[in-house]
């Protein structure tokens, strides 16, 4: 397997189009790498780049030390996974596998060992003789994942390639390629606009968005301390609650006002609301559902962060309850325990763990307080 | 070792009216026997033709044929009417021929009919075209695309050049037309993963009949260079989605020159600085926002604001105002129109 190096990697295409701007990530060997974020961010760009499918426009890339930059995508050691793959309609599972191979003129023994060997880590053995159609969509998937490891590429390159499944197989099948990194210890490259699969596969995450990087961290980094407001609301579902907030700071003690709602901030955060000068500022308060309590015993023990709203939406989860409301005209949501008394329409009190605050830039959007 | 073959002199001599025979298969074959040849080596070059160019009409036309020849002059005259057998015959009975001369509008529609009914294609079924250009010629993307059309399929692969394939797919019933661009994204995606070759693809509207494929061909050569030149960033470019690139495409050039010169003045740009082409193009993605663009940029407000100035200065078009900005976006591809133009 192979260890990968970006370096101020850029993407211009000839009609002016900025797809991905100064790209910079070193990615170990082993490593299950994660590029998340909205369509045409620039994601799928990087990876093509990364397979040698787009010219790179500035930057250097290497794989195992060596530039890589003007390799043809075949001599690159890689091998790709798609959305849209297809499998020969004719051809048994063992000959989908082997196509490939046999393109490029492996001797029939090695193709043999190479294509059992892939079927036995994707537990296909039993398959081998069956046709596509005669499988199912987790199956063919597998004989698509199949087709990339036969090749051993030192890189393996995944683009968005449980988008096209249905939400059952695609946790099925997060699974399987988790248990397929642990087997093949090899460097994957993952695309999704998905951030729970980004969470739950991930040793690190990129989130992108308009070409530029936001931030490289661990999946529990990136859900603790996101470095601005656009990773706060991209990682975590349901999405992290906003409100605009004006800091205030009288001597050693620091409020935020939400309309007629005063919290005041724990000594944790608020040196930095200090030192930064955002007395009088407006600021952005960001609190998770979950951070949100409703239970009687929270709300006595946090007098400073209490909010009062009318409850708009109900919504039971089995093992959780989501409840929507608006606080200053703007949507909030709690996530509480399914033991909760309050329904829709009732008037609600809630109390925010305010040591989980996350306090923004309402200008430049970064965070001031992580 | 020597060789005998039957030799139809009076065969090779009617060989014409042979392939305008409807029924096509009914060459007669009277063999034989004589000695020829004294150079060995003449001989055996001239037996392994003769053998290849047997084969090969046998390979294109089903018909088995014998010859027998004395003299090394025969043997040249009978492969040299051997080749004009399969070139004429390819021309009246290969589907790639037929295709690829049906493609191009060299078949009168009255012909096509009876000509596809002769190869078994059915000239009603509505079809779609798919055309494929890969970075490099690669056979792989051929082999590729037969196994991801088999026969079963009733799919036509019709090589256009070393780089070009045309796919003609037949329409299931009930299959919309707005599943071509899954089709497109599985063929794009499949050779990138099976093949690693950057491919771009165009696809036609709804081909009716078979007499459509010439427009078919016409609608795809279009896009793949409309969508290569004007929305490079994509892959897929079907007919039917080109924009305004399909109306700038088809303008004379010198009406493209003076639009120029009335934003440019008489000093048209080649092209303008990377720079000032990255700025305005997010401008313009965040939908003439300057407080998203320049947080995005990472640059200070006032500076987008110069850069903006800037380039009224030189434009007199307010890239803030919704129609000059529109102006100016419409000038950004007609500049790279003509600098394609000019790179040709």
């Amino acid at each position: 397997m192979a260890s990968l190096s970006l370096q101020g990697i850029q993407k211009i295409y000839p009609n002016g189009f900025h797809a991905v701007k100064d790209f910079n990530l070193e990615i170990e060997d082993k490593e299950f790498i994660i590029f998340v974020g909205p369509s045409g961010c620039g994601k799928s760009t990087t990876l093509r780049m990364i397979a040698g499918l787009e010219d790179i426009s500035g930057g250097t890339l290497k794989i195992d030390g060596k530039v890589m930059n003007d390799v043809e995508p075949k001599d690159r050691d890689i091998a790709m996974v798609f959305q849209n793959y297809a499998l020969y309609p004719h051809m048994t599972v063992y000959d989908n596998m082997a196509f490939g191979l046999k393109l490029r003129k492996v001797p029939k023994a090695e193709i043999d060992k190479k294509v059992r060997e892939a079927a036995r880590i994707l537990d296909l053995e039993k398959l081998l003789d069956r046709k596509p159609k005669a499988l199912s969509g987790g199956q063919r998937q597998r004989v698509a994942m199949g087709r990339a490891i036969v090749r051993n590429p030192k890189v393996f390159l995944m683009d968005e390639p449980l988008s096209n499944l249905d939400a059952k197989l695609r946790v099925q099948m997060r699974i399987e390629i988790s248990k397929l990194h642990e087997n093949l210890g090899a460097t994957i490259i993952y695309v999704t606009h998905d951030q729970t699969e980004a969470m739950t596969l991930g040793t690190r995450i990129v989130v992108m968005k308009d070409g530029v990087v936001q931030q490289v961290d661990t999946p529990q980094n990136l859900y603790n301390t996101p470095c601005n407001l656009f990773v706060a609301g991209f990682i975590g579902s349901p999405q992290m609650n906003f409100l605009d907030a004006k800091c205030t700071v009288k001597g050693d003690d620091v409020t935020l006002t939400v309309g007629s709602h005063v919290l005041k901030v724990p000594a944790s955060k608020k040196k930095a609301l200090i030192d930064g000068g955002y007395n009088g500022k407006t600021v952005v308060l960001g609190i998770r559902p979950e951070d949100v309590h409703d239970s009687q015993a929270f709300i006595s023990n946090s007098p400073d962060s209490i909010i009062e709203s009318t409850i708009k939406v109900y919504e039971l989860l089995g093992a959780e309850v989501f409840l929507y409301f608006d606080v200053e005209g703007t949507q909030m949501t709690a996530r509480v325990n399914p033991r909760t008394t309050l329904r829709t329409g009732d008037k609600a009190v809630f109390a925010l763990d305010m040591e989980k605050i996350h306090v923004f830039d309402k200008e430049t959007e970064l965070t001031i307080t992580n | 070792m020597q060789r005998c073959y039957s030799l139809l002199i009076g065969f090779i001599d009617s060989l014409p009216l042979i392939y305008k025979n409807k029924k096509g298969c009914t060459l007669p074959v009277q063999p034989f026997y004589s000695e020829w040849g004294r150079n060995m080596d003449q001989e055996t070059e001239h037996s392994q033709e003769l053998d290849k160019a047997l084969a090969e009409l046998r390979r294109v036309t089903g018909l088995p044929l014998d010859i027998s020849i004395s003299t090394s002059a025969e043997a040249e005259k009978a492969l040299t009417q051997l080749k004009c057998l399969c070139k004429a015959y390819k021309e009246k009975y290969n589907k790639t021929d037929f295709l690829q001369s049906l493609m191009t509008g060299g078949i009168p529609a009255y012909e096509i009919p009876e000509r596809a009914a002769r190869l078994h294609i059915n000239p009603d079924d509505p079809r779609v075209l798919f055309l494929l250009e890969s970075a490099t010629p690669d056979e792989t993307v051929m082999e590729i695309l037969r196994n991801l059309f088999p026969s079963q399929t009733k799919a036509y692969l019709v090589p256009v050049t070393d780089t070009i394939t045309a796919v003609l797919r037949p329409i299931r019933s009930g299959e919309p037309p707005s599943d071509f661009r899954h089709i497109a994204r599985t063929i794009v995606d499949t050779l990138n993963a099976e093949a690693l070759v950057r491919v771009r693809l165009s696809y036609s509207s709804v081909l009716e009949t078979l007499a459509d494929t010439a427009r078919g061909f016409r609608e795809t050569s279009l896009a793949l260079k409309v969508g290569k030149l004007f929305y490079s960033e994509q892959s897929i470019f079907p007919y039917d989605e080109l924009g305004i690139g399909r109306l700038i495409y088809q303008l004379p050039l010198p009406l493209c020159e003076s639009f120029l010169k009335e934003i440019f003045g008489s000093e048209i740009p080649d092209s303008l600085d990377s720079e000032t082409t990255a700025t305005i193009n997010r401008f313009f993605q965040n939908n003439l926002n300057i407080a998203e663009t320049s947080r995005q940029l990472h640059m200070h407000r006032n500076t987008l604001i110069y850069r903006l100035e800037q380039v009224q200065k030189r434009t007199g078009l307010d890239l803030r105002l919704f129609e000059d900005a529109m102006t100016f976006k419409v000038a950004l591809m007609v500049m790279n129109y003509l600098q394609a133009e000019r790179n040709k």
